[in-house]
């Protein structure tokens, strides 16, 4: 039998070539009379125009969520969801929470022990008794 | 524009009346695709141009299985972007790889632009997909209708509906056959005139003999009068029911197509309309960006390819090979090529006699070394020693500056050192190969 091949597909290294922000749609939902909604709501009013102008790669909602506490909840690429309580919090820290939700890749937190972690081989390759210098004793 | 029916002035959402409904019409309506949050969102994030109109993103979502009026689905976009997936992918290469065997080339394009690879990058660029496809339903989703729980596939091919000549009798599918009658990825594709929907390699239209509308309206500043032209405004007096019964009636029974199908025919469709919208150089760009950038590489790293560059392309490149007996190929190969017959030697070993035993194995012809290969034993040593040497020969490139593919020298090609103004790069004659050895 000739030469053979096999069929396989390439993945996806996002970042080389184009970068696709993994934050798809972030709901933000206020209540109109709790008191933990107050930064939220002025955060609707104020820092939520221009947030939603400089990422409009995000699908962004805005919804009331009566008697309840404010929350931000962001829908990622691969299908999870992260959910941020915002109650009693001012406007300038609802922003630093809505970023970090748009600036998170999805994926479950996980404690990272390695300084690095890379899909590619080794450089330097495997330790190899064949190759290298030769000791003779 | 005018205001969209469904919406207000100010954006909010106002029931619609009797006379304006969207739920008759198979797929939204062309002046919904700028009210949708999801579409805009999309478009920012694949980071597509302002001339790519959010009118045709939207279309470009709409699978044939769906809307069946060529007008509104994407299947003609999609018959442009399969062939200029297909052009970029073999032309990199066929221009970087100039010795790559004919089966391998096969499987390497199906791993850059095949179907799987596409179905993921949609699934990556985060395209939802519609419960049902509808008039009413957002255009930012991806609209087709399932194919029927327990019926055949949508692309199961039976004799008599593939390209090929006398399928029924079951001849043996030769590599010059498959060139010449197959798709692009060497597997067997729908006859044209079977009336099949296919979309693995090329879209054809479902048969349907009253099909005689345009097929992409041209790209031009008043493309949203143009879309809207198609499908006229809701008024009382043009109804949608009306218009579309009189003009496209859908068929009765509708062929229906998986979620995986439906993705990969709205990549395709988005690169037929780039294209069409953004031109030669963009299109380029983007395909390098989402396509040429994906790694592909094996999935577990063998010790067989560890010799080689450590560059992505040719590891990857070099996994796809299934060589089932290397040494005759080697042999033929140097026979062909005019060198000494290749000669097996042992370079070092370890633990003859033991459990694990390592013969690590060079081939020499003359006083060069082909390749190298350790194995467990001699002959799997010997073996893989010749495999290496083959995919070393097979995955030859020439130097960086040394390729030119040919859509780079194109004039307007913008990239390259352009030397003259819209000029593309220097064309250099690719190096062309007498072709794999004939066991």
């Amino acid at each position: 039998m000739p030469l053979q091949a096999l069929r396989s597909a390439t993945k996806p290294q996002n970042g080389v070539g184009a970068f696709i922000l993994q934050c798809k749609k972030l709901d933000f939902h206020y209540c109109d009379w709790a008191g933990s909604s107050k930064g939220m709501n002025a955060f609707l009013q104020h820092n939520l125009p221009t947030f939603a102008r400089q990422n409009p790669q995000v699908e962004i909602t805005v919804s009331p969520r009566p008697r309840k506490h404010p929350v931000i909840r962001g829908t990622y690429i691969n299908g999870r969801e992260k959910a941020v309580c915002v109650k009693n919090l001012e406007k300038d820290q609802i922003l630093k929470k809505a970023e970090l939700l748009r600036d998170a890749s999805g994926e479950k937190l996980r404690r990272v022990t390695k300084p690095v972690k890379s899909v590619n081989e080794s450089v330097r390759g495997v330790w190899d008794p064949f190759h290298g210098a030769k000791w003779n004793i | 524009m005018g205001a969209f029916e469904g919406i207000d002035k100010l954006g909010r959402y106002q029931p619609p009346t009797e006379s304006c409904r969207h739920d008759h019409i198979p797929s939204p309506h062309p002046e919904a695709a700028v009210h949708s949050p999801k579409l805009a969102a999309l478009h920012a994030r694949l980071s597509l141009p302002e001339r790519l109109p959010l009118q045709t993103l939207a279309r470009s979502l709409v699978d044939v299985s769906a809307d069946s009026d060529p007008a509104f689905n994407n299947s003609s976009l999609a018959i442009l972007g399969s062939d200029i997936l297909g052009y970029y992918t073999s032309e990199f290469l066929l221009c970087h790889y100039p010795r790559l065997p004919m089966v391998v080339l096969f499987a390497a394009q199906s791993a850059y632009v095949g179907p799987k690879t596409l179905a993921a990058l949609s699934q990556e660029w985060g395209v939802e997909a519609a419960a049902c496809p509808g008039g009413e339903v957002d255009p930012g989703l991806l609209q087709f209708t399932q194919v029927d729980p327990g019926a055949p596939p949508p692309d199961m091919l039976k004799p008599g509906t593939t390209s090929r000549p006398n399928d029924d009798r079951h001849y043996r599918r030769g590599l010059s056959s498959r060139i010449v009658y197959d798709d692009q990825f060497g597997d067997m594709k729908a006859n044209p005139d079977s009336g099949i929907a296919i979309t693995g390699s090329s879209t054809s239209f479902p048969s349907s003999p009253s099909r005689s509308q345009p097929t992409f309206p041209p790209p031009s500043s008043s493309l949203s009068s143009t879309l809207t032209s198609h499908r006229p405004n809701l008024g009382p007096d043009r109804q949608p029911t009306a218009s579309r019964t009189t003009a496209y009636a859908p068929p009765p029974s509708r062929n229906g197509t998986t979620h995986e199908r439906a993705r990969q025919t709205f990549v395709r469709a988005l690169c037929g309309a780039l294209y069409l919208h953004c031109g030669k150089p963009y299109t380029r760009s983007f395909f390098r960006a989402h396509i040429l950038s994906r790694s592909l590489r094996p999935s577990t790293p063998s010790p067989a390819t560890s010799s080689l560059p450590s560059s992505s392309a040719p590891q990857g490149l070099a996994s796809l090979f299934a060589f089932t007996q290397p040494t005759r190929d080697l042999s033929r190969l140097c026979a062909r090529e005019g060198f000494e017959p290749p000669v097996a030697r042992l370079i070092s070993e370890t633990g003859r006699a033991s459990r694990h035993p390592v013969f690590v194995v060079g081939v020499y012809s003359g006083r060069d070394k082909l390749g190298e290969g350790a194995g467990s034993s001699l002959d799997e040593a010997r073996f893989r020693a010749a495999a290496n040497a083959l995919r070393g020969w097979y995955l030859y490139t020439p130097g960086e500056g040394e390729v030119s593919m040919p859509s780079e020298t194109e004039i307007g090609a913008g990239g390259g050192n352009g030397r003259e103004r819209g000029g593309g790069k220097k064309y250099i004659p690719p190096f062309i190969d007498p072709g794999e050895v004939v066991v």
